[in-house]
This record gives C-alpha cells, structure tokens and sequence, in this order.
C-alpha cells in the first residue's frame, strides 16, 4: 500500500506535467479509474475548451465507406442510366464537361431499385431497407466532391483536408478543439481503421488528440481489442510485480535528475497501461446489452457481426463521453460484377448503420450526436469492365470523386432533407456543391467550432483543417 | 467567394493569414487611368462604391476577408481577380466574370451568394463594366505595412553576415576545456549559475556511443575506457567511434527524415521505390567519409553536372540527386503540370528547411507574410527546378514515376551482372519450358477430354477417367497461370544496368511564370531564375541561359548564402548532441522561429565550420569533448537554483537526458541481446519473392506495386535504418517500433521528432515482441555461460550489457529478490534451475523496460 500511495502522489504531483506530454493515449478508461474523485478539469491538451459558437452536437460518430459506395445504385436515381444501360457514353447527349475519353465507356443502369422512403420521400434502394426505416432521419448530400481518384489520397482528403501532406485528421482537430466531454477518456477513437496512420493521425497537433485504433472487437473479451493490450502469456501478478519493479528503478533515476517531463510521462504511461489491461475489455465486452439491441445491430448474426460491433461500440464510447467516433466500413469498391457484390455490401453494412440511427435516437443522443456516413468518392454513371469481355451485367464502376452522395443526422441538420443535384447523368454537380472542404466546415460548425477560427501555429504558420477553403452548407442547418 | 469555379490546388501551402494582404503587384497591371468624368465619378460614388461595400465587401476585401482570392475594395483587385481569374473585361459586360456571377446565369458561380442583386442593382454593375469600369480607387490600399514588414524581417538576424566574437573570459577559467565551454560558461555565470559535475565515465560513454553511432557500448569498450589512465582516453573513445561504420548508419537517419526518405514512391497503390536504398546508402557513406558539407550540398542539388575523377565518384554524384526527386510524389495526379508544380514546391521546400530554415514554400502564392521572401524570390527558384526533370509518364494508366539514371559501372559490377544475367536467362529458360510442355499436354488432353464427355462408357481399358482427364487439366490450367507469373516476376528481376533515382537537366531551360495564387494554369509574367535575394551576401553567381542553375544554387548556398546554410547546420548537429538546438526551432530560423540561446557561439561554430572545409565530424569531435557535453544530467543540491531558473536547460547548466529515438531504441536492444548484424546496405525491399510484388502483368493499368509479406532470413537482424520506409500505411514488421516512438512520417520533412510518451509506448513495451524476444535470448546466454557461477556475476554482466554500468549495491539486492521472489511464487516445480530460467527473463525484461535503459543520460 505504502508503493500505491507513493504512485498516487506521483501523479498528483506532476499531474499537469503528465497531461501536458502524456496525454491520454488511450489510457482514458485506466484514468478513470485512478482520478475519479479528481477535478482537474482545467488543465491538458485533452480539457474541455469553450466552443466558438451555440454547438448544435457535442460529438460525431463517422462512417466511413471505405471504397466508394455507388452513389448511383443507392440514392440517386438517374432515369438516363436506365433508358441508355449498355449503350456507349457516346450516344448520350454528354452533359457538359464530361471527361475526355468516357465515350466509348457503357452507360451503366442501377442494380436495383430505388423507391422514395418516409414522409421526406427520400430515394434509397431495395438493397438497404433498414435504412429506408430511418429515411426521414437522413439529410442527404448528393452534391459531395473531392479532388482525386485514388483510395489512399482521396482517404488521406477526405480525413484531413489534403492529400499530401501530413495533416492532422478530422477527429484530431474536434478532440483539440473541445477536448473531451469526459477527461477520463480517450477522445479520438478509429474501430477498424485502414492501415494509413496518417487518416487518423494527429500530425503536429499533440498527441493526445491521435485516434486511438481499435482494430478489431473481440468475441471474446478476454481478447485484446487495442494493439499489445495483453500479454496472454503473463500473469496479471507477475506482471504487475515487473511493473513494481521497472518503476522503483524510474523513480531512482528521477529522483537523481530531479526534473524530466518525459521520465515522469512514461512513469505515468506504465501506470495507465497496467489499469488498460483491465479496464478496456469491461467497454469493449458487449455481453451487457439486452438481447433486443443485440438483435436490432445484428450482432452475432451474418453477415452483419463485424458492422454490427463496431456501430455498438460506437454508441457506448458516445454514451462515456469520447468525442469522435470513426467506424471504417470496407467493401465499397465495386469496379466489377456490381450487380452482384453491391446487394453483398449491403448486406453486411444497412442493418448496422441503422440500427445505430434509430438506438441513438431511441435513447435521446441523436439530438446532440452528429452521424456522418460517406464514402471517400463515389462511381461512374459509365460501366467498368475488369476483363474486357464480360457482358455488361457483370461490369462494375469506376471511381468518382467529381460527385457522390454523402448522408447526416442527427445534432443541428435537418431531418428528411436532400441538398444538392447531379446532372442527369450523375456525373457533375449542377447545384448544392460540397466540397469536402466544405463539409469539414459544417461539422465544425455544428460542433460549435469556426472553422475560420480553430487554428494551431505550426512552424510559424496558422494552420486550419479546411487550410484556406470551406463553407458552412447553411441549407441544411436545422 | 466565387464558389465552385476556384481552383483547389493541392497540396499548396497558403498562410490564412495572409490572405488579406494578397499582393500580386508584378501581374497584369490594371495601368494608368484617366481621370473620371464627373458622369463616371458619380455613378461610380453613388451607386457602384457603395453596391460594392454593402454586397461584397464583406467576402471580398482586406478588412474582411479575401475569398477566392478576389479583392473588390482595390481598382487592381477588380482587374486582376482571383483564383477564377480578372473579375470584369472593361467595355464587355458579357465577358465580365463579376457580372455573370450577378446574373445567377451559371449554377456554379452565383453572386452574391446569400441572394441575388436587385434588378436595378445589377443594370447599374452592368453599365458601370459596359463604360470601362472608371474606378477612381487606389491600386495600394492596405499593402504599406507589409513593405515595411518585409524591411524589417531582412534586419533579421539569421540573415546578417557572421558575427565572429573572440571567446568571452570567465570567472572559473579552471572549468572550460575548450572556446565552446567558455561561451557557454559565461552565459551561466551572467545569470547567477554553475554548470555541473563531470559525468561518471559509464555515464559519458554510454552517453557519446548513442549519440555517435545511436549503440550502447560494449563491455569490452566499457572495460577499455575504464582502464585507460591516459589523459587523452576521452579522446581515444571519440575517434574510434567517429571512425566506426556505425556512425554513418547513426547519422544518416536524421537526413533521411529531412528528405521525406521512403522506399515508396508516393503513397498511392504502394508503388516501390526500388532504387531509392542507393541514395540512403550515399548518404551514410557520405557521413562516413566525412564528405564535406559544401560538396554534400552540391552532390545533392546538382551531382549529375559535376566532373567526376573515376567511376564510383560518378555513382555517388548521380545517385546524390535523388535528394530532390525522392519525395511525396503525387504520381497518380491527372493533371500532370500540377503534380509538377507540387513536387518543384516540396523540391522549394526542401532546400529551404534543410539548409536555410526558412519556409520558402509559403511565397508560392502570395509574398511571405513575415519573412522577406518574395513570390520573385519563389518563381526564381521554381525556375531552377521546373527546368530539371523529376518525373515521367508511365505507360500505365495515368500513372507517372521519378525519373531514373543508369549508373555507370565498374569492370566488376558489369561482370556481375553479366554472370547474374546468364543464371536469369537460365531460370527463364525453364519456365519458357514448362510452358510449352504445360501447354502441349493441355492440347493433347483437349480431345481426350471431350472424347470422354461424349461417350463416358467407351474409354479403352487402362486410358484415364474423364473425372482424372478434367482434374489433370484444371492442374494444368493453374499451374500455366502461376509460370506466367513467375516469367512476369523473372523478367521484373531481370539484372538491369543499376539504376538511382536522379534529377535531370531538361531539353526546356526556362525561367519560370509567376503563378496567380500558386495555380499553374493562371500565369503572371516570367521571373528570372535566381535565389533567395534577402539572405545573400556578396554577388550572386550568375545562371547561364542554358542551364536550369542547380549547380549555381549550390555554390550560392556554400558562397552568397553560406552563413545561413552554416548556422542551420551546425545547429542541426548541436541539437543531435544535447537534445535541443541553439536555436530552438531547427528548421525554421526566420522572423517567427526562437532566437538563439548563444547567438556568439551559434556564429563563432558556423564560422569554424567553414574554416575547417565543412567537416562534420571535426565539429562533433569538438563539441562532444567539450567540458559542457561532458556534464552530468544528474542534479544536486547546488542544482535547485538552476532548475527554478532554467528548467528547460536552456542555458546547458547540466546534460539534458534524453529518450532514445525509435531507432536507436531498437537498434540497442538487438546490440543488447547479441542478435545485430553488421550491413553493407542494399536494397530494402525484398522483390525477389514473388508474393512481394504485384501488378506483373504488363497489360494492368497500375503500375507494379510492392508489399513486405516476406523479409530476407538476415533483415530482421539489422539496423532499423535498412528496414524498408513506407509512406501510406505503418511501419512494418520489426519495424513497427517505429509507429511507436515519435517516428518521422516521410511525407512531413521534419529536423527533429517530438517525443511523446503515450500508453500505447508502455504497452509495446511491456508487451509487444521487441524486448520479450530479447530478454528471452540474453537471458538463455547468460545462464548457458559456465564462466558466470554466481547471481552477483551475472547480474554484473547483465548490468553492463543492458545499462553501461555495473548494478549498484540497492539495486543488486533489488534484482536478486525479484529473481528469488519469483522463484518462490512459482509453483509446480522445485527445480531451481528451471525456475531461473522463468525468472531471468522477466528481470531482463524488466531492465529493458526501465528509464535506465530508454534513456541516454
């Protein structure tokens, strides 16, 4: 006992030196623990800060579509596709400004059927009919655009404005302009997050405000959810006595140099990572959940399980107060055989994302949780053919950043409203551009940030996660 | 804002601040005008100016903001326009951007956004552009301060000419060994302080062997320095470890950073960078061959036009360039002017951070708004480089890549590589036949097969199933895929003439155009090709009209600007030895950076610098035996005073102890544990198994793309710095420690790393494979060796490999109980040899994990 308190008043005393370059990490379920009774508030990268204006939301879970989902299969119907499926771009009558070199592409008609849903009359397709349940919830944006055609670079834009450089993310950027609701907790949590570090990285801001990767949601929750959580093969008491022992060492050598900030933060980090070990499985094992909301996500169903975990998930780290969320949803990528692999992704994504819509709304957190569900960029209203030879029932889309199809609910946007239109090919923007730039403000907004106004000074400069662009999309604010 | 129709150039760097001051004044002057009539000065006053202020003010001024780079409250601002180009065509209203946007005739440009003029309003825009549009305005509103700004920042003092003081006297002449101790002595005496003790000799051993070579010594070398009684041992350690190899692979690794090294060539579709090891094995030869930094300079910016003495030095001039092509490319750009233009940007940046510290990057669009940096200053270098080819399309898709040279080789590389060649053209050889023997039986069997599909029941006695006949063919089938992928992969592998990533002179020297906001597709007039004017000193060379000028770059950075290029160097180094540069802000000196904690000192290194031919080592060799490296980092009483004064050690009233980097972290736990190799580079990548590499089929429209599923037997060995760099997703493999601990992301060209301490260390620490292997290995080694018969023995061993020094008295007994308190907890065996065996490791381990080890003192 006579060791714990000495930790404890390790801690107390360099509490602000601790928060300053320790950060949470994502040790936050391990700081609840140990400074529950704490008020300290005040101080650290990771304390509340006052937002610019009136917030409309006080956190945002992202979904995001890893691969592109076919916004022209979805939610934008295009009488065109359908009348001219399988004859030449050529044929046409292209709208202006369509790419060199898409004539002698196919026009592509939708998978499949597209009905208006709820009182808004929103289209979306047969193949999401959970998502037709909650259609009158939805503020679609079918004007989104992006600036290029790859994954990896349209990823890295559209999570943090650019896509060569190191920037911080999104969720970077909200988790240092609020800090975090709950200041024992991680603010930036990624489940499932691609491989690119950088789309949930913190770049120069402090990294405290990095997203913590939950990569995958153990079955099990003896599991390990984070990355080295566990040693399966030690012990917690034997580990706990190395730690006793690593520590007495680090307290000498501070001791002996009297001051360092990063000594007294990686004393600080063994600390919270022993009290990980065990906290985090207890928020990442779903078993305490009724069976109604079990089955409502479907989770331990098929083929929604892996979705229906992480959406779950999602809404418990809402409820303890992590301020940005990021679901990754993969499978999107649909440049061949679409009318046969979109219903699949479908499948595996609809009830989830639903499901996470309506429980949100059931339990009252829709009003200040802001959902934001899209792709990286969209597809071509032309076919794509992989082998050259397939017929076009076979064919897929080629990627489209000049226009997609992006939706939100939730805190501060209007419920059951469309912005935006494509030409009638579904190809340009015609009215109700947003720029990513643009939707990066919005979410700002609705946070109570200024996008104009949250900056940090890098290398002499003030920097912005909408750098020099961005609009707050007025039309669709409630 | 012209919404929709402005032009988002990636990847630019625009300073927000500096919007409101967006001066363009070289462009398109709107030129003289008459003076209004009263007629036009009435409509314009009455009407116009105030239309103007009410509607569009507010999105389109400097007291506001600037959108789209449009100014309205400027005559020129109207001429000139923004990103969208000149806002009116005087006399055309129809031609007049500002109108159509008034008109809401296109769905992508409509002005004012928040509603449309009033009828009335709008006649009176469109007869004010139908007259000429007289407008009676200034063409310099709100620009004045930034000219005075901009004298102001050339007085900076980065920018000023060496200053070069004699060394101050000092109260304790006792204390300095050397002229660096005395200036920093006296900086402490003037503020009341005293610098520490001499460090223990374990301390600075293990101290100036991680800065040196980034490894912990070894118990030889501990041994060897203990027991030397001359005064020079000091001496004798620093120059065997500045002539170890291991002092390139040390110092190399900070350049790298600086460069944005990755054997990736951009970060899409994870395209390799197969010859990109070539230019990080120059770079540690480079250091340790001491090449002087001026010719280092040179090689880099323009070895391709130097004169090389024989053929190796030709390797390396060539191979040197890939300095400026080795980058964040954005290969899979569409618009290929623009990826030129960004990478002729990272190029811009990278010569101003590394050797000048200043963010030339920033005057692509606008003049600097606190530096004296001109959008000249900027166009000027941009001509240098948008006069060299970095890049070339790719058959593929819209894919480009980095330009490559073919390396002139030496009688035995060519012999080689003719051998090489030979025993390729026997491998495919074989596979070629395969092929045909695969493909002839898949044609006897077609026949067969069909025969036995058509009449099952007649098969001859002894003749195959149809059921082995179809199994026998989908084998065949298969297996014809896979040899054609291994005669794709065998022609990939096929011995080329060795080739490094290089710049080129182009067919196309020119001078490059002011671009409007840094948008190559909207240009101003052409800017001479020159360098940067505020930080020269003496006359510039001159840039003959045939050449790109890199080579005059070069010899303008070590002549006209070798004052700046020596502060920051020498800097660079001051910053690697004591963990933080003299001036604070390593990469960044201009107006806005920290001033120098010992400005003389920062002058009087720079100056020696040069004087000693731009020898690196000579001043590591100085620092690192000055009395001020050789303190302690342990505080004492007398240390109270200097902690509440200076915490920061600003002042070096101590050493600084510092974590080890991400590198050297693991790099000392594979030296600990005996599993480091020695490495004479080559390529990091492992193309040669086939599951490495994709996109071999010549017919795909992405080009081939790497992954590392599989390492060679020995790489998991080596320093950190050969383990392959990739850009778009984490570091692999045993390299993830890098993701780890404050790793420099290759796409951010960064002088130093932060350094964090987050759980997600602690857990990789106390979990992850890195020290568990190690303390499983050393552990198995010390109880193996018979010539350690006691704890006390091996725990003295332990202590030196692991720590540098032997364990002290509290924390012998300490060890021992954690030995033997395990051994009595673990239960199920009373073998105490095999409980040792349990033990052990987790002490190591535990060793491995503390402070002690992480840190250097």
């Amino acid at each position: 006992m006579q060791f714990e308190k000495q930790v404890t008043d390790q801690h107390r005393l360099n509490r602000r030196h601790f928060l300053e370059c320790a950060g949470c990490g994502f040790g936050g379920v391990a700081l609840q623990a140990m400074f529950a009774s704490m008020a300290w508030a005040a101080e650290g990268p990771l304390a509340l800060r006052a937002p610019h204006l009136v917030p409309r939301a006080k956190r945002v879970i992202f979904l995001f579509m890893a691969g592109g989902p076919s916004q022209l299969d979805l939610f934008v119907p295009k009488p065109r596709l359908a009348q001219y499926h399988g004859q030449r771009v050529g044929v046409t009558n292209l709208p202006r400004g369509i790419a060199v070199g898409t004539e002698k592409f196919l026009t592509l008609g939708p998978a499949a059927e597209m009905a208006p849903r709820g009182d808004s009359g929103a289209m979306i397709s047969n193949l999401m009919p959970h998502l037709a349940g909650v259609a009158d919830e939805l503020c679609f944006l079918h004007g989104m655009q992006v600036d290029n055609p790859a994954h990896d670079l349209a990823t890295l834009q559209f999570n943090t404005g650019v896509v060569n450089e190191v920037r911080p993310s999104m969720g970077a950027w909200v988790s240092y302009g609020l800090g975090t609701e709950n200041q024992n907790m991680p603010s930036y949590v990624s489940i499932h997050a691609g491989s690119d570090v950088r789309t949930h990285g913190s770049a120069f801001l402090p990294a405290a405000h990095q997203g913590t990767v939950i990569g995958s949601i153990p079955q099990d929750p003896k599991q390990s959810a984070i990355r080295y959580l566990n040693d399966p093969q030690t012990p917690q008491a034997a580990q706990r006595s190395e730690i006793d022992f690593v520590q007495a060492m680090n307290r000498r050598l501070l001791k002996r140099v009297a001051e360092d900030r990063v000594m007294e933060g990686v004393i600080d980090s063994y600390e919270l990572a022993f009290r990980m070990q065990a906290e985090t499985p207890k928020l990442v094992d779903l078993s305490g959940e009724s069976a109604e909301t079990l089955d409502r996500y479907g989770v331990g169903k098929q083929p929604t399980d892996k979705n229906a975990r992480a959406c779950l998930l999602a809404r418990r780290l809402c409820e303890v107060g992590v301020r940005f969320v990021q679901v990754t949803i993969g499978g999107w990528d649909h440049h061949g055989n679409i009318r046969d692999a979109l219903p699949k992704s479908c499948a595996e994504a609809d009830r989830p994302v639903a499901a996470l819509i309506s429980d949100l709304k059931a339990r009252g957190l829709l009003d200040d949780t802001l959902v934001v569900w899209s792709g990286e960029f969209g597809r071509t209203p032309w076919s794509q053919d992989l082998s050259g030879t397939a017929p076009i029932e076979t064919h897929g889309r080629e990627h489209q950043p000049e226009s997609f199809t992006a939706f939100l609910a939730g805190g501060g946007v209007k419920r059951g409203y469309s912005h935006g239109e494509t030409d009638e090919f579904g190809y340009q923007v015609i009215g109700g551009r947003v720029h990513i730039h643009d939707l990066h403000a919005t979410i700002l907004h609705l946070l109570g940030l200024d996008h104009e106004r949250l900056t940090y000074r890098h290398a002499g400069r003030d920097y912005r996660l909408t750098d020099v662009y961005g609009n707050v999309v007025r039309e669709i604010l409630a | 804002m012209v919404k929709g129709v402005q032009f988002r150039i990636r990847g630019q760097w625009v300073c927000p601040l500096v919007l409101a001051a967006l001066v363009l004044p070289t462009i398109a002057s709107a030129g003289e005008t008459d003076p209004l009539t009263p007629g036009q000065a009435a409509l314009f006053e009455q009407k116009v100016r105030p239309l103007l202020i009410e509607r569009c003010y507010a999105c389109h001024s400097a007291a506001k903001k600037v959108n789209g780079g449009l100014r309205l409250d400027l005559r020129r601002g109207l001429m000139e326009g923004g990103d969208s180009g000149p806002a009116i065509s005087p006399g055309k209203p129809e031609e007049s951007l500002i109108i159509k946007a008034v008109r809401y005739q296109d769905t992508d440009l409509q002005m004012p956004p928040d509603g449309k003029l009033a009828a009335a309003e709008l006649a009176v825009l469109e007869e004010w552009v139908r007259i000429g549009a007289p407008d009676p305005r200034a063409d310099t509103a709100g620009n004045e301060k930034t000219d005075v700004d901009r004298a102001a920042a050339r007085a900076h003092w980065a920018y000023q000419p060496l200053q070069q003081a004699a060394p101050p006297a000092v109260g304790d002449s006792q204390w300095p060994l050397g002229n660096v101790d005395r200036f920093v002595l006296a900086k402490l005496e003037a503020s009341g302080l005293h610098p520490s003790l001499d460090a223990d000799r374990y301390s600075w051993l293990r101290r100036v062997s991680f800065d040196l070579t980034g490894l912990p010594p070894t118990r030889n070398e501990i041994q060897g320095f203990i027991d030397d009684d001359s005064p020079l041992a000091w001496e004798h350690v620093v120059d065997r470890l500045l002539a170890s190899p291991d002092f390139g692979e040390r110092s190399a690794r900070p350049w790298l950073d600086l460069v944005g090294y990755a054997d990736q060539i951009g970060s899409a579709n994870n395209v390799p960078a197969e010859h990109a090891w070539r230019y990080r094995d120059y770079v540690i030869q480079a250091y340790r061959a001491d090449k002087p930094f001026d010719e280092f300079i040179r090689e880099q910016l323009a070895g391709d036009l130097l004169t090389a003495r024989n053929i190796e030095e030709r390797q390396s001039q060539l191979t040197a360039t890939g300095f400026l092509v080795l980058g964040n490319v954005n290969i899979v750009e569409s618009d290929k002017l623009i990826m030129q233009m960004d990478l002729v940007d990272q190029q811009i940046e990278k010569v101003g951070k590394t050797f000048l510290g200043m963010t030339l990057n920033c005057a692509r669009c606008h003049d600097h708004k606190f530096d004296p940096i001109t959008l000249r200053d900027y166009y000027g270098l941009a001509g240098i480089f948008s006069s060299a080819e970095s890049t070339y399309k790719e058959q593929r898709g819209v894919w480009s890549s980095v330009t490559k040279s073919p390396l002139p080789e030496t009688l035995d590389q060519f012999t080689q590589r003719e051998a090489a060649l030979r025993e390729n053209a026997k491998k495919v050889a074989a596979v070629h036949e395969q092929r045909v023997t695969a493909e002839a039986r898949l044609k006897e069997l077609a026949p067969l097969v069909k025969a036995a599909r058509e009449n099952p029941t007649a098969a001859a006695p002894g003749a195959k199933s149809l059921a082995d006949l179809e199994k026998e063919q989908a084998e065949l089938t298969k297996s014809l895929s896979t040899l054609e992928q291994q005669s794709w992969h065998l022609k990939y592998l096929e011995p080329s003439t060795p080739l490094a990533y290089c710049i080129k002179e182009s067919a196309r020297v020119a001078d490059a155009q002011l671009q409007v906001r840094g948008n190559p597709h909207v240009l101003g007039p052409a800017v001479p090709r020159g360098f940067v004017e505020a930080v020269t000193h003496g006359s510039s060379p001159t840039i003959p009209a045939d050449q790109s000028g890199r080579l005059q770059l070069a010899n303008w950075l070590t002549g006209p600007a070798s004052p700046l290029v020596a502060r920051v160097t020498v800097n660079r180094i001051w910053q690697r030895l004591f963990g933080r540069g003299l001036v604070g802000s390593v990469d960044y000196f201009g107006v806005r950076g920290e001033l120098p904690t010992h400005p003389e000192l920062l002058d009087y290194l720079a100056g020696q610098f040069i004087r000693d031919g731009w020898s690196q080592k000579r001043l590591i060799r100085e620092l690192v035996l000055s009395r001020t490296y050789r303190q302690r980092a342990e505080a004492d009483d007398s240390s109270q005073v200097a902690i509440k004064v200076d915490p920061e050690n600003r002042l070096l009233w101590r050493m600084s102890p510092r974590r080890l980097d991400a590198e050297m972290l693991r790099d000392a736990v594979l030296a600990v544990s005996g599993e480091l190799k020695p490495c004479k580079g080559g390529p990091a990548l492992a193309p040669e198994f086939m599951e490495n590499v994709g996109g071999l089929n010549p017919t795909d429209v992405n080009p081939v793309s790497f992954s590392l599923s599989k390492f060679r037997v020995d790489q998991r060995s080596l320093r950190t710095i050969y383990r392959p760099v990739v850009r778009s997703s984490e570091q692999q493999g045993p390299a993830e420690v890098l993701n780890f601990f404050d790793f420099a992301q290759p796409a951010r060209l960064a002088g130093d790393r932060p350094t964090t301490s987050v759980a997600s260390q602690a857990l990789y620490l106390l979990n992850g494979p890195l020290l568990k292997d190690a303390a499983r290995r050393l552990a198995t080694e010390l109880l193996a060796d018979t010539t350690l018969t006691t704890d006390d023995a091996r725990l003295s061993v332990l202590y030196m490999r692991a720590l540098g020094r032997p364990p002290a008295t509290e924390e012998s007994i300490a060890a021992q109980e954690f030995v033997t308190n395990r051994d009595a907890s673990t239960t199920g065996t009373d073998s105490r040899s095999a409980d040792s065996l349990a033990a052990w490791p987790r002490l190591i381990h535990a060793l491995l994990t503390s402070n002690d080890f992480l840190f250097r003192l």
